[in-house]
């Protein structure tokens, strides 16, 4: 077994976090930092700065989860990427190491869709049980623990070719509310990090350190603390309880495939919005027949992965738009909510720039003969967008067991099945649109609208509600069904919003790992 | 030279047309595609099934058909076997061997690695000169209206 940090016995009751991503590695530091031990279990290898490559297929194939998933649904990806559905890290920091960085908060109106909304026919909107001012300090403590540009301080990344391009644009079509950020990659040193030296390869782990993670941040502060017990390469594969229904173990498998368990006085999971569902569905029982914490039966359900799409428009100038920052660029105007538009919530424009050998796989996936190798051609002088928004939960969009295929340990894989809704529909094709314009005023000579990749944002598979009914977990995330059963990842979002995840994920972790501490200390954990 | 391609030499050159035809680039020289015909030619090795449809169907390809990779013939051609197993297989290996050849980079005018030069920060990530330099921080004016009137909730 692969250890890093002060050993904890297997029959120590522990707090066991399953994950080291963006919520799992934010727990385990805010807890051992406040003198709790915790043993962090973690499917994937410890890769460090130095590991990290420059090259965007290895890297995938370094960092990326692979391990055998299907997908079935109307989206295009299960077309294209049958067993891709999402696009996550399997390694010490999780996603945290691919992420780009853009952090904007979520809005007000946005913890309650289903009283801003109204009844969206199909969707299942939620109210969350909590607010934005219940976040809004654990806001401000994330960006400071990112290193948000633009917050607290932090200066604006300079402007790199893409973004001149993005906010030029930007400004003829009349939007405002543009700038290089909020994004988690330092233009100045801070909090021992460097400034950026805009490589143009965040994606792939940022060799430099100027962008946050949770390998970079995190996981060596909670290992430096002497209360971090790390295990890589070891896969959780049930959570257990007692008698009483209390969670008190997880059962895990090492890089050899022997299992193990330790003992657990607080379980937080955080396995991402695919994995966290899969482990409860696998961790059924006597108690929980149909899944551990699942008595609503929402344990799978809902499953979001923003509304997403992207454009790529070609000059007749050079662009280059992979220099630098990948994702430095952000336009809020859309970002709000204005149903004369013709669909509810609201979305971000984000610069996005791909290698040529990543356009060439998500540019048109499936593609080939002259229309796609004149956009290859157009490579040098291409700009790039992401856009980003909320999409409607669907109790029918779902992560489930298919106990039909199993993976290299012998276990179901999960099935990831996504239908979009109407209104996802309607925000894509109003981005296409205003991308277009937005291009266009600043002399593109051709865009070319993109489908969605695999899923990079994986979100509500453990929804948080007020009611034990309606969701998983409650306004901690600790399950409604469970106790000592907490969820600490983008799981428990009862709604996607429009912003990017990680910054909320890491705020609601914070407020997490503050709770946990404060009911361990009054011994009522 | 591969297994695969040593046992079949003669599948390479009809395979280099094909992807010729399939990825036709004005600007590309042939040994990507060379290099990209032997990488399916491997992947061969492992798989029976793939194996056994690409040597027949590189057989019975229509090579007069493609003689021309940039002429119309050639991708017409190519559309009424889109959907046959070798050329899905063909693609499926192409699409992210042909575009992760360094030569190819070089002809797009895409980099590569960056790190080990100090990355773009005195090498241009911001040379592109033939628009004003934008704005980088937020708008300093009103803030943006989050909820339009007409969907605020009512009041009282
Ligand atoms: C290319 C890319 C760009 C992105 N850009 C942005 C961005 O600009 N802004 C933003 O907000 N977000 C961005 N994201 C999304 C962001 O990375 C995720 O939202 C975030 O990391 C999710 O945090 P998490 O804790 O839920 O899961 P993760 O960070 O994915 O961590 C989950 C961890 O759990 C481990 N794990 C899973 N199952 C088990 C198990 N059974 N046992 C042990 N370990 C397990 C995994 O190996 C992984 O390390 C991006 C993602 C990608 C892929």
């Amino acid at each position: 077994m692969n250890t890093h940090g002060n050993p904890i016995d297997n029959d120590t009751e522990a707090v066991v976090i399953i994950g080291s991503g963006a919520g799992g590695g934010t727990v385990a530091y805010e807890l051992t930092r406040r003198g709790i031990p915790c043993v962090v279990l973690e499917a994937g290898p410890y890769l460090q700065r130095a590991d990290y490559e420059n090259d965007e297929w290895a890297a995938f194939n370094q960092m990326a989860w692979l391990d055998k998933r299907t997908t079935s649904g109307s989206w295009r990806v299960a077309q294209n990427f049958a067993n891709l559905p999402a696009w996550i890290v399997k390694a010490v920091g999780g996603s945290t190491t691919h992420w780009s960085g853009a952090t904007p908060r979520f809005h007000d109106y946005e913890f309650r869709t289903r009283t801003y909304y109204g009844d969206i026919d199909g969707a299942n909107l939620l109210d969350w049980p909590i607010s934005l001012a219940d976040l809004a300090a654990y806001y401000d403590a994330a960006e400071k623990a990112i290193g948000s540009t633009h917050r607290h301080g932090r200066p604006p990344l300079p402007a790199n070719n893409n973004y001149k391009v993005f906010a030029n644009g930007a400004e003829r079509v009349g939007y405002k509310y543009y700038a290089t950020g909020p994004y988690g990659t330092n233009a100045e040193p801070y909090d021992g990090r460097p400034a950026s030296i805009q490589d143009g390869f965040n994606f792939q782990g940022d060799k430099s350190g100027a962008k946050w993670s949770t390998a970079i941040r995190e996981i060596p502060r909670a290992l430096e603390s002497g209360k971090c017990d790390l295990r890589t390469e070891c896969q959780a594969v049930q959570i257990t309880h007692d008698a009483s229904g209390r969670a008190d173990g997880v059962v895990y498998l090492d890089a050899e495939g022997s299992l193990h368990r330790q003992a657990a006085r607080v379980v937080c999971l955080a396995g991402n919005s695919i994995e966290t569902p899969r482990l409860l569905l696998m961790s059924a029982s006597g108690l929980h027949p149909d899944g551990l914490a699942n008595s609503s039966g929402q344990v799978g359900r809902n499953y979001m992965r923003h509304t997403t799409a992207s454009v790529y428009a070609r000059f007749d100038q050079p662009v280059r738009m992979y220099r630098g920052e990948t994702m430095a660029g952000i336009i809020a105007d859309e970002a709000r909510l204005d149903t004369a538009r013709g669909f509810a919530g609201g979305y971000y424009m984000e610069t996005l720039s791909l290698g040529v050998p990543f356009l060439a796989a998500f540019v048109e996936p499936g593609s080939w003969g002259r229309d796609f190798t004149e956009l290859m051609d157009a490579y040098a002088n291409t700009a790039g967008m992401w856009i980003v928004g909320e999409d409607m939960p669907q109790e029918s969009n779902r992560v489930t067991l298919n106990t039909g295929v199993l993976d290299q340990w012998g276990l179901p894989v999960p099935d990831v099945h996504f239908d979009d809704h109407p209104n996802d529909v309607a925000m894509r094709e109003h981005g296409y649109q205003r991308a277009d314009l937005l291009y266009e005023a600043v002399g593109a000579i051709g865009t070319h609208h993109t489908p969605p990749y695999p899923s990079t944002h994986n979100l509500g598979t453990a929804r948080m509600s007020a009611r034990a009914e309606d969701g998983v977990v409650g306004a901690y995330g600790e399950a409604h069904d469970v106790a000592g059963l907490f969820v600490s990842d983008g799981s428990v979002m009862t709604t996607g919003a429009a912003a990017n995840p990680t910054l909320t994920i890491v705020a609601l972790a914070i407020r997490q790992a503050e709770h946990i501490a404060d009911r361990l200390g009054r011994g009522e954990l | 030279m591969s297994a695969a391609s040593a046992l079949r030499p003669d599948l390479k050159p009809v395979l280099v047309q094909l992807l010729r035809a399939a990825y036709p680039h004005p600007t590309f020289p042939d040994g990507p595609y060379e290099r990209t015909a032997d990488k399916v030619l491997t992947e061969l090795d492992a798989d029976l099934w793939h194996r056994v449809v690409l040597e027949r169907g590189l057989a019975t390809l229509d090579r007069e058909a493609l003689a021309d990779p940039h002429a119309a013939a050639a991708e017409e051609y190519l559309r009424g076997i889109a959907q046959a197993e070798f050329f899905r297989f063909v693609r499926g290996v192409a699409v992210t061997t042909l575009y992760d050849d360094h030569e190819v980079w070089d002809l797009l005018g895409y980099e590569g690695a960056s790190f080990d030069q100090g990355g773009y920060l005195h090498r241009g990530f911001d040379d592109l000169d033939w628009l004003p330099d934008p704005r980088v921080a937020e708008y300093d004016g009103e803030p943006l209206q989050l909820v339009a009137d007409h969907d605020e909730l009512p009041t009282g």
